[in-house]
């Protein structure tokens, strides 16, 4: 690395070295409570996932250049150049890194490791060592955003084809999935995938709400990337979009960190307040059911059920109940894992991981936590609102042969609705 | 099939939920030399709109990209 750009990295660390940030290196005392929090530390063993570890990697490359130890001395006090050795470790330690925070909300420190490592992606993307999957999959959404009429006729075909499907579903056929309907109260922004949009057309249409669908997906891999412009960018695309259509709340689905984004970093990002309230799909169904806007019938759900709390929704966001108390409400056969809530393990998936194929063994390893809670549970249904952590529990599933049923949470609330159509398959 | 569309690779992405299907279009793209071609068979309609902004995005080529029989065919050309 010449020195050209070792003088573009330093400056990239100086930006985002806040002093929120210089404060978690400072202090860290490495008692290692971090390491019994961590899932893919306790999965594999291996040193280089110790969340501590992680942050040390970013502090000796901070001591080299800002601090006066590390600068003159910096084999005595462990600073380093960012040369290849080290944007490797970085490279690990950041993308295998699921950002669940489960190490913060142990350290007595409250280090939060995910942050740290957000300067490690920013090294390695002005290094041009970003991981490369969520580089491209951030740049097609950002694609899409651009060029929205090119996708126009595709998506206006497809959601005419979900309408038909709710249709059956609900055996009522005045049901919409509604496109570009200004005026209205909602605007759902959901995944790609036809999955997270069906049931949420049956709940909203049964629920009598106000609502149109977005053009474009809520999943946000400028966020997994580490680029907070990029992410910043994914995001406007249905901030705009809601403001044209002048609705009054967006709400997001059955995703972790689209909730977390879109509730939390939007406003830090673009620097302006949201002229709407964000929600999550799941707080609505909430709403609907104890308000008595839909009927779910506890008997239609056959087995034992559990539910896992996804960390970009429940640690991170705050949302604990509303899933319980739905899931509760379409079942008296409820069992929670053990720990939950904030305690919650992280299943292995988040972050983006499942996306890079060069963490799938790692992935799968750091899942072992996630298996013994669903094995203790004795449950043979899991209610799990996030795309990423059923896709990691669904492989943990087949690899383990736990004989589960992985459902999204709003899938198990049409399944238990008494509606006159045909019963929905899964997703 | 003209000889030009022939086939290097073939995916089957059916019951993938999006953006699966694009991940796994762009995690094998690699596996077919420049010029070679993907043919991808996916059942989620998301992948109508992802594929082709992925290779937009990415400088490849989406050659085909139809419904047919309930499934989505694309035919995808690598071109660096």
């Amino acid at each position: 690395m010449d020195a050209q750009q070792l003088t573009t990295l330093a400056g990239v660390i100086d930006k985002k070295m806040n002093r929120q940030l210089k404060q978690y290196i400072d202090i860290c005392a490495r008692c290692a409570i971090c390491k019994d929090a961590c899932h893919q530390y306790v999965g594999t063993g291996d040193f280089k996932y110790l969340p501590a570890r992680r942050a040390e990697l970013i502090r000796q490359v901070y001591k080299k250049y800002f601090d006066k130890t590390g600068r003159f001395v910096p084999a005595l006090y462990e600073a380093r150049d960012p040369d290849d050795n080290l944007l490797d470790e970085l490279y690990d330690s950041a993308y295998a890194c699921t950002g669940c925070r489960r190490c913060m909300y142990y350290c007595p420190f409250s280090i939060d490791t995910a942050w740290i490592l957000s300067v490690a992606k920013a090294i390695l993307i002005a290094a041009g060592r970003g991981n490369e999957m969520l580089g491209q999959l951030a740049d097609a959404a950002i694609f899409k955003g651009d060029n929205a009429e090119m996708f126009n006729d595709v998506m206006i075909s497809g959601f005419e084809d979900i309408q038909e499907e709710v249709r059956a579903i609900t055996g009522n056929p005045e049901s919409q999935v509604p496109v570009n309907k200004q005026g209205a109260d909602i605007l759902y922004v959901a995944l790609a995938g036809a999955h997270s949009i069906r049931p949420a057309a049956v709940i909203f249409e049964e629920a009598g709400e106000s609502w149109t669908i977005s053009m474009f997906e809520a999943a946000n891999y400028g966020f997994f990337y580490g680029d907070a412009e990029k992410a910043r960018l994914i995001t406007k695309r249905y901030i705009d979009e809601a403001i044209r259509l002048g609705v009054k709340e967006i709400v997001v689905p059955e995703c972790g960190h689209a909730y977390r984004v879109a509730e939390f970093f939007y406003e830090a990002w673009s620097k302006e307040p949201m002229p709407f309230k964000v929600s999550h799909i799941l707080e609505k169904v909430d709403q609907y059911i104890k308000a008595g806007r839909i009927t779910v019938d506890k008997g239609l759900i056959e087995g034992k059920v559990t539910y896992h709390d996804p960390c970009q929704l429940g640690r991170n966001g705050g949302k604990f109940e509303e899933p319980r108390d739905i899931v509760k409400a379409v079942t008296d056969n409820f069992v929670d894992l053990t720990p939950n809530r904030a305690e919650q393990w992280c299943c292995g998936g988040g972050g983006g991981i499942v996306a890079m194929e060069e963490f799938k063994d790692v992935r799968l390893a750091s899942g072992i936590k996630k298996v013994e809670q669903l094995k203790a549970s004795g449950a043979s249904v899991l209610a799990c609102p996030c795309e990423n952590c059923r896709l990691q529990i669904e492989e943990l599933n087949e690899v383990h042969e736990l004989g589960l049923q992985v459902w999204q949470v709003i899938d198990l609330v049409v399944a238990a609705m008494p509606l006159k159509g045909k019963k929905p398959m899964q997703a | 099939m003209s000889e030009e569309n022939k086939i290097d690779l073939e995916l089957d992405l059916k019951g993938l939920l999006c953006p699966l299907p694009m991940v796994k279009v762009s995690q094998n793209i690699g596996k077919v030399e420049v010029g070679g071609i993907i043919r991808a068979v996916a059942t989620d309609p998301g992948a109508m709109a992802d594929i082709p902004a992925w290779a937009k995005s990415t400088g490849n080529e989406v050659l085909q990209a139809e419904k047919v029989d309930g499934q989505f065919v694309f035919l995808v050309k690598r071109v660096k």
